[in-house]
């Protein structure tokens, strides 16, 4: 044997024996298992062509791909123009325009289960009163609760992952009220929901309906529509873990840069941090990038096969990338601590606004990049804080403040809405309440629009003691930890949670948080 | 007019359980009656410099200031073990401040946009009524504040000129009745009732009640009779006025009165059965 032969022996027996483990994991679940050895599949390509300083930088998780794999093979974001094609039809999939509320919910049933991902579930089920109130017709409320509740049901059952997501408002009206209230009946961890919510169009009573429906099931999370809306060409949708992206389009990827590690490893002060290190991770992390999206695009040719491209429910012109960071918080401390100052992101001015000026050069640094495909930005990445994963055991998620960290209520949202509008990709912060605020659902009102006054774009609350735990942007049900520890679950987020709780001081806050298939793929 | 200034025991800048939505608390020093089971008892007197907190505090966070008649508290070494309150002979505090109505505007201003209104609370508020007044037209004149909302927390034991001090200027006015008997009234709060029935009646007519609680201590306002005569008043007055029971809590108060017991579920039950109708809605809290 020679010793090519030799290595390629050796490689293909990790790879059958990590194929083995997960076709023995007695926690998956067949579908589960499909999606893991897909992961492998992938994983036996070689990375799109970086450099190797790159290339370093990805294995030692400096910069974090996410499990998005090593041949892109699909869009990471997808959000389809729902809409036009319910207008439309789609030839694919035979469907003809529905023209009552059964036939639309039932297209939409069938179309989101075509819709490619990382995880292999839509993170993005569209802004879905919009899209079905047209069908209302002359039903009755209980007719539309119904049918609502039932599909509601079959996108728990059948998209059992946390990242999918669905979007209501910024218009008071039936469907989103009865969504609103079937989630807190039905108390279901899918989908994720985000209320649009316009000052000038959100009435007060759905907003406290959405307050009500927090309380009991950590839902929906509130964004600011009219500064979002403001920084899309045309509609955009809230999906996975707070990702704000332009409708029939979408993210092509998502990579984040890990500030802690690139400050462990930086030497000397905070200005040569901004001046030198910083911008030099932020190349690096848009090379990956682009190498990512170039090979999606010319070597996969996704936009050319795919039917939703084909048939104008995506286009290529909607699309551009994700440039995310995390651990702002560490990064921030830790330039502080070397520079002799004992003060902390969340509590001092001085900590507070480094952490701006940060932000601020890697804005800088993102929107003067140009990339190719990302025409929906105009040919700029989107900016996103990102909300971490289970793995992130020193990091605290994109800008947050440590948890159990976190100053007063105003404090609080002084300390991160100064920076929230340069969040185009989003961001997400948590505040947290005790249960006395059950009684008196308009002090969340307050709060929620005194946040929106001072400039926050998005932001979710937790309530001590509910059975829904949010912890970095999803969901996940205390007792599906539990049961998850046990005997795994059907939802896919329940591992990522289960991994969050462990490694994270979570149950400091009391707080929720969820895995997608891109860790539990990621670990095998 | 500014240069009034009013005993502050403390603020709380977010509160949701002081009246509808989001609210600061301004918490005044200082009260006119001794309820048994004052959970704030510190708050119910002034202070006379006696020393003894100074003397005994553990710490030596304090510090008699004769020249300006107060005492000034070491935040940074104090170490909140709660002796100077628990031991003070005027059920008072060495921390309360005086604060102008300027500096009080201030601290709103800081909260203004996340805020339905503002809440006095106390001691006694009505006490410092003339003080009330000037914060209460600079809240209502001012252009950014004069969306607030304004409640007033207070025992009622108060003569009717004082509400009519401030009466314009309030939104709604959260009153106790701590027993309808004079005789069990006395017993509770060392003070006799005529004058609080009049101010609840007085405020009712004027649609300035919000709101009317009942703390119920067991063994002193909850027999059949009592509760009878208290549901027979608080069906006089407008639905629109929130009753509220409030079960006594024993956690807080002062150690001499630990004799005190909760009230049981039955307790409860049995007096929500004669206080609520279907006019008048009772919240159990
Ligand atoms: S607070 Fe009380 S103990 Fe202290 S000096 Fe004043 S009256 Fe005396
Ligand atoms: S609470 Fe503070 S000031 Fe009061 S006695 Fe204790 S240490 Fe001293």
């Amino acid at each position: 044997m020679t010793n090519i032969e030799r290595k390629e022996n050796q490689i293909m027996e990790e790879i059958k024996n990590r194929v083995r483990t997960i076709l023995t994991d007695g926690s998956l679940d067949y579908k589960q298992k499909k999606h893991h050895l897909a992961y492998i599949a992938e994983s036996t390509q070689s990375y799109p062509e970086v450099s190797a300083e790159a290339m370093t930088a990805l294995n030692e998780k400096v910069i974090c791909d996410l499990f998005e794999g090593s041949a892109p093979y699909r869009p990471r974001y997808i959000l389809p123009d729902y809409k036009l094609a319910l207008k439309k039809g789609v030839k694919y999939l035979e469907l003809d325009p529905p023209t009552d509320l059964d036939e639309a919910i039932n297209f939409l049933s069938i179309l989101y289960a075509h819709v490619p991902s990382i995880t292999g579930y839509s993170v993005y089920l569209g802004n879905i009163d919009q899209l079905l109130l047209p069908f209302t017709g002359d039903l009755s409320e209980e007719a539309i609760t119904k049918k609502l509740k039932l599909f509601w049901r079959y996108i728990d059952r059948t998209l059992p992952d946390a990242f999918v997501h669905a979007n209501i408002g910024p218009e008071d009206n039936v469907i989103a009220r009865t969504i609103l209230r079937i989630e807190r009946e039905l108390k279901q961890v899918v989908p994720n929901l985000t209320l649009k919510y316009d000052t000038d169009i959100t009435s007060d009573d759905l907003l406290i309906e959405a307050a009500q429906t927090v309380f009991e099931v950590a839902k929906p999370h509130i964004a600011n529509h009219k500064m979002t809306a403001a920084d899309f060409k045309s509609d955009y949708g809230v999906v996975s873990c707070y990702n704000s992206l332009p409708q029939g389009g979408g993210s092509h990827t998502l990579i984040r840069l890990n500030l802690k590690k690139i400050t462990d490893s930086h030497q000397g002060n905070a200005e040569a941090f901004i001046s030198e290190t910083l911008p030099k991770y932020c190349q690096i992390t848009l090379d990956i990038i682009e190498a990512r999206i170039k090979y999606l695009v010319e070597t996969v040719n996704y936009f050319q096969n795919d039917f939703l491209a084909q048939e104008g429910i995506i286009s290529l012109e909607n699309f551009s990338a994700m440039f995310g960071f995390y651990g702002l918080a560490e990064c921030v401390n830790q330039l502080m601590a070397s520079s002799g100052h004992n003060y902390c992101y969340g509590k001092h001015e001085e900590a507070n606004q480094l952490a701006h000026r940060i932000l601020e050069e890697m804005k800088k640094q993102v929107d003067s990049r140009p990339l190719p495909y990302c025409e929906a930005n105009n040919g700029k990445a989107f900016f996103h804080a990102q909300s971490g994963i289970d793995i992130d055991i020193e990091e605290t998620a994109g800008a947050r403040i440590p948890i159990g960290e976190e100053p007063d209520i105003y404090a609080h949202i002084n300390t991160v809405a100064p920076h929230h509008h340069l969040f185009n990709g989003g961001i997400s912060d948590i505040f947290h309440f005790d249960e006395t605020i059950k009684r008196n659902p308009s002090a969340i009102l307050d709060i929620i629009k005194g946040a929106f006054k001072k400039g926050m774009r998005m932001f979710t609350f937790n309530l001590s003691d509910s059975e829904f735990i949010r912890i970095t942007g999803y969901l996940v049900r205390r007792s599906d930890l539990k049961d998850f520890r046990e005997e795994g679950s059907r939802y896919g987020s329940a591992l990522f949670a289960a991994n969050s709780m462990d490694n994270a001081d979570v149950d400091k806050r009391i707080a929720k948080r969820i895995d997608s298939h891109e860790r539990t793929a990621g670990q095998y | 007019m500014s240069e009034l200034q009013a005993n502050i025991s403390g603020i709380i800048k977010s509160s949701v359980i002081d009246g509808p939505g989001n609210r600061m608390v301004i918490f005044f020093q200082a009260c006119n009656l001794n309820c048994l089971y004052c959970h704030n008892s510190h708050t119910i007197g002034l202070c006379n410099l006696c020393g003894l907190c100074v003397q005994n505090c553990p710490t030596q966070s304090l510090k008699i200031d004769a020249s300006n008649k107060q005492i000034i508290h070491n935040a940074s070494t104090c170490t909140h073990c709660d002796n100077c309150l628990k031991n003070c002979p005027e059920n008072s505090s060495p921390f309360y401040k005086k604060m102008t109505v300027e500096h009080l505007i201030s601290e709103i201003e800081e909260v203004k946009d996340f805020i339905s209104g503002i809440t006095v609370s106390g001691g006694e508020v009505m006490l410092q009524s003339e003080f009330l007044k000037q914060l209460f037209i600079s809240i209502k004149t001012h252009p950014e504040l004069n969306h607030l909302s304004i409640l007033v927390d207070s025992n009622g034991n108060i003569d009717e000129n004082r509400w009519n001090q401030v009466l314009d200027w309030v939104d709604g006015f959260m009153l106790d009745i701590k027993a309808y008997s004079s005789d069990v009234h006395k017993k509770i709060t060392g003070h006799t009732n005529e004058k609080i029935l009049n101010s609840i009646r007085y405020l009712d007519s004027k649609n300035k009640l919000s709101e009317l609680r009942l703390v119920l201590v067991p063994g002193y306002n909850n027999s059949k009779e009592e509760i009878e005569t208290i549901s027979g008043f608080m069906q006089s007055l407008s639905p629109e006025v929130r009753k509220v029971l409030i079960k006594l809590r024993k956690h807080g108060i002062r150690e001499k009165y630990h004799y005190l017991s909760e009230p049981t579920q039955l307790d409860i039950a049995q007096a929500v059965e004669i206080l609520e109708s279907d006019k008048h809605k009772l919240l159990v809290i």
